[in-house]
């Protein structure tokens, strides 16, 4: 039986880095910042749901400025043209890169959800613990990645656009 | 060459379509689906010599796209371009006929591995 730890913060770390370097940094000016944990941003949040062997969620915050910034990068257009409509495509393609990514730390066969955004909510959660978390800092902005995992048998879509 | 470009996430086609351009791939036809029925039904009616597309899709599963379509005979290269690249998923996508599968974040080198023998 293949045993697997659980996900680390080190590890969103590594897949927020890739992610960063691959669309967001690709020329390295605009690192992400790991900061210690501290408040989750909650103006942006975007979620997808993992469903099987485990089950959980794999959450992102944003303030509103860190995803207005992650939208314009990864669109390629200027921070001040990013719509409402460019903010949920882009948080929720992003939650999905990093959902997926996550994913393959995690105990299989699982299924991942399509993404779940939500602006200006409060990211209620019910049944679930934190696993591990990425506070990061962004154009001096904060952001967080979060792997949640329930704890009872059914996973809820939860506050983030259910 | 046509290419037909399918995900649910108007950001990632214009991910796609820009990596395809860094990655050297340009002066072809490009056309899009938003959805997995979408692009089953442009595959259909667009006839395209390559169809790139998601995995995680409303409607149809890149996945079952690809089933539906060669269960109809249409033998059009496909390939893989999603966030989630387990070796199961990488053993179903070649069972329905899949040529390769390119894991989300990815890199225009990352597109010529897997493109130069189609597009190159």
């Amino acid at each position: 039986m293949i045993e697997y730890p659980s996900p680390t913060a080190d590890d969103l770390l590594v897949i927020a880095e890739q992610v960063w370097s691959s669309y967001l940094d690709p020329e390295g000016v605009n690192p992400l910042i790991q900061m210690p944990p501290g408040e989750t941003p909650k103006e942006v949040s975007a979620a997808v749901s993992v469903t099987g062997a485990w089950r959980g969620h794999v959450v992102i915050s944003f303030s509103a400025a860190a995803s207005r910034h992650a939208a314009a990068g990864l669109l390629g257009v200027d921070y001040d043209d990013v719509s409402t409509a460019d903010i949920t495509d882009a948080v929720g393609e992003l939650v999905n890169i990093i959902g997926g990514n996550v994913k393959s730390l995690l105990p299989e066969p699982s299924a991942l959800s399509l993404p779940h955004v939500q602006t200006g909510g409060s990211g209620h959660w019910p049944n679930v613990k934190e696993i591990c978390s990425l506070f990061g800092l962004w154009h001096n902005e904060p952001l967080t990645v979060s792997v949640l995992e329930g704890t009872s048998s059914t996973v809820e879509a939860g506050g983030v656009g259910a | 060459m046509k290419i037909l470009i399918a995900d649910d996430s108007r950001v990632m086609r214009q991910i796609v379509t820009r990596t395809l351009r860094q990655a050297g791939y340009e002066g072809h036809t490009l056309v899009e689906a938003s959805d997995g029925r979408e692009a089953y039904n442009t595959a259909k009616s667009e006839k395209p010599d390559l169809v790139l597309s998601d995995w995680n899709m409303p409607e149809m599963t890149g996945v079952e796209v690809l089933r539906q379509l060669r269960a109809e005979g249409v033998q059009v290269p496909f390939g893989f371009v999603t966030s989630e690249g387990t070796p199961e998923m990488r053993q179903a996508a070649e069972a329905a006929g899949a040529l390769f599968l390119i894991t989300k974040p990815f890199t225009p080198e990352s597109f010529k591995d897997a493109l130069d023998s189609i597009l190159g």
